[in-house]
């Protein structure tokens, strides 16, 4: 049980990003066990991904039609069977939306510990530290799992550099029928549905306003709209913002929405969860929020304590006399 | 369709979040319903609408909140839900593999075709009760899921993927789903309706074990290192002229 997994994460025949930061990670992590570097492919025709994976000593691509585009049920298992085969010490999924179905369904299913949102793995006499982002970032949790685990690693965590090498890993092509997985009976892929076209593409947008919780109510998105007038920017929003259906999905930022890449975000009343800050790729973010301890801070260059209520008809005035002036 | 929506307290983070010295146990001052189990109630509410059948909430309390979970059970029940109950868990526990295994067998008795629960709690850091319950229970799962329809033999559900793009499953039932939203925003549920439902709902009780499984220990919680810039505190007219400056630095002024 020395052996470093790396359970890719593909999506549409493409490796995601999130794969080569796990991979940099898993690297260092094996030459402490003294162990290597195995990366699970699952997947269909994608034999010309394998020498993206560099980083890896093995990989076991477990090829089928049926695991073309994912499903929680066959994925579970055929990843199963590869982590009885491999026996490994750490394992290594996405904080994704494939990540974190197939975790817990394995992790339940073969008795391995589990950590989530994980931000650092290091190893401790046999035995893994990890520490956990939780409490909406407020809190570190550091935990120890007894001999192995598996862990849920959030985007950003590790450099994506050392992971991200060509080169020609030894190939240990499968089938399920290999594995003894039959893939039938259960949950089943029909199709995707791509974004609709938007009104406005706030991942295209120079300047983006984006409101959180903190804007109180649908009334004040109008405050937040006059400031993106008066800035020559776009609204967008958090998750909460959304679920209320006070602003289209289409403006929604983060992982499960759009990033946003341009010049200034202005976070108003968002207190920056993982899931958020994910798609904040913006030059300069500037932050206002009541709560100082707010994890938005730690991605701006400036933040403000203050309410965003009371600040935002302060704010239009002066950016309205600033440019007329 | 019988289906089952799971509620979980969690800390309120817009309170304060007390860590003991030796950072091992860790005090939250208010808890709140878990936001995303309030969408999986809302959904299971819906789905009733769109298909009949029954719904019913279980509360998920330890000592620490089993009086505060009364009122999101009663306003499962404002909303439409038909039945509330309460587990006592023997332990509280952060380990969702325990909590999981608690809850499986319970569940199971029931046989209920369908249990929402939300896709994650913000206290969660170990293992996700969704996959894990299902594992249990021998059901699939899946996670992320933001609307469901039932389709002539199963459940037709679109799972959020990355990026806004959208995967369409159908789903065999009996199923486990992890719902990240509702369909539609949550119901608003007046406060007449509200105390009415907190006066008149039968809450049914019962009490769990929660078992005992080992690899896994917190060793210490802790916060973060606190952002390197100096936050800008004062009145609105100050902060407004501060960020003006900011701004024509960036370059959008």
């Amino acid at each position: 049980m020395k052996d470093v997994m790396v359970v890719a994460d593909v999506m549409e025949n493409e490796i995601q990003e999130i794969t080569f930061e796990m991979l940099g990670k898993a690297k260092e992590l094996a030459q402490e066990t003294g162990g290597s570097v195995v990366t699970v492919l699952i997947g269909n025709k994608l034999d010309g991904l394998v020498s993206n994976l560099g980083a890896s000593d093995t990989v076991i691509y477990v090829e089928d039609e049926k695991l073309e585009n994912f499903t929680p049920e066959f994925y579970r298992r055929v990843l199963s069977k590869v982590i009885e085969k491999v026996n490994p010490k750490i394992i290594m999924v996405g904080n994704t939306a494939f990540g974190t179905d197939l975790a817990g369904l394995v992790a339940a299913e073969l008795d391995i510990p589990m950590v989530t949102s994980c931000m650092n793995l290091a190893l401790r006499d046999g035995d893994i530290l990890a520490t956990s982002m939780a409490y909406g970032g407020k809190v570190l949790v550091d935990l120890v799992a007894k001999e192995r685990g598996m862990f849920v690693i959030n985007r950003g965590s590790f450099s994506s550099d050392a992971g991200k090498v060509e080169g020609s890993p030894n190939v240990e092509k499968l089938s399920p029928a290999d594995l003894g997985v039959s893939l039938e009976d259960s949950i089943e892929f029909v199709g995707y549905i791509k974004p609709e076209v938007e009104d406005v593409d706030i991942s295209k947008a120079e300047i983006v306003v984006a409101v959180g919780r903190g804007i109180g109510d649908e009334s004040n998105i109008e405050l937040a709209e006059e400031l993106a007038e008066v800035l020559g920017g776009v609204v967008a929003g958090s998750r909460p913002v959304i679920d209320q259906g006070w602003l289209p999905r289409t403006r929604q930022v983060g992982r499960s929405g759009k990033t946003v890449a341009g010049k200034l975000y202005l976070a108003l009343g968002i207190s920056g969860a993982t899931e958020h800050v994910e798609g904040v790729k913006a030059k300069n973010v500037i932050a206002v929020n009541t709560d100082p301890s707010a994890p938005i801070f730690r991605i701006s260059r400036v933040g403000a304590v203050v309410d965003v209520l009371e600040l935002l008809p302060v704010l239009i005035d002066k950016i309205s006399e600033a440019k007329s002036g | 369709m019988k289906i089952c929506a799971l509620i979980r307290m969690v800390p309120d983070l817009v309170e304060e979040l007390e860590i003991d010295e030796n950072g091992t146990e860790i005090y939250p001052s208010m808890y709140i319903a878990n936001e995303r189990d309030e969408q999986a109630v809302e959904e299971a509410i819906i789905l009733k609408e769109k298909h009949g059948g029954t719904v019913e909430v279980v509360g998920i309390a330890d000592d620490e909140v089993s009086t505060e979970i009364d009122e999101p059970l009663a306003m499962a029940i404002a909303k439409g839900a038909d039945k509330a109950m309460k587990v006592n868990l023997s332990r509280p526990t952060y380990k969702r593999a325990e909590l999981a295994k608690a809850l499986a067998e319970f569940l199971k008795e029931r046989e209920y075709d369908l249990i929402l629960t939300g896709i994650q709690a913000i206290d969660g850091f170990a293992g996700m009760l969704g996959p894990m319950l299902a594992t249990y229970m021998g059901l699939p799962y899946i996670g992320n899921v933001v609307y469901a329809e039932l389709k002539d033999d199963h459940l037709l559900v679109r799972k959020e993927l990355e990026g806004g793009v959208i995967g369409e499953y159908k789903v065999k039932l009996p199923a486990v789903i992890g719902i990240v939203s509702a369909e539609k925003p949550p119901r608003f549920v007046p406060f007449a309706k509200l105390r009415q439902a907190m006066k008149s709902a039968e809450i049914e009780e019962f009490d769990l074990d929660v078992p005992e499984i080992e690899g896994l220990e917190v060793e210490r919680y802790y916060e973060p290192p606190k952002p390197e810039i100096v936050l800008i505190e004062g009145e609105p007219e100050e902060v407004a002229e501060k960020l003006i400056e900011v701004m024509k630095e960036i370059g959008v002024l």
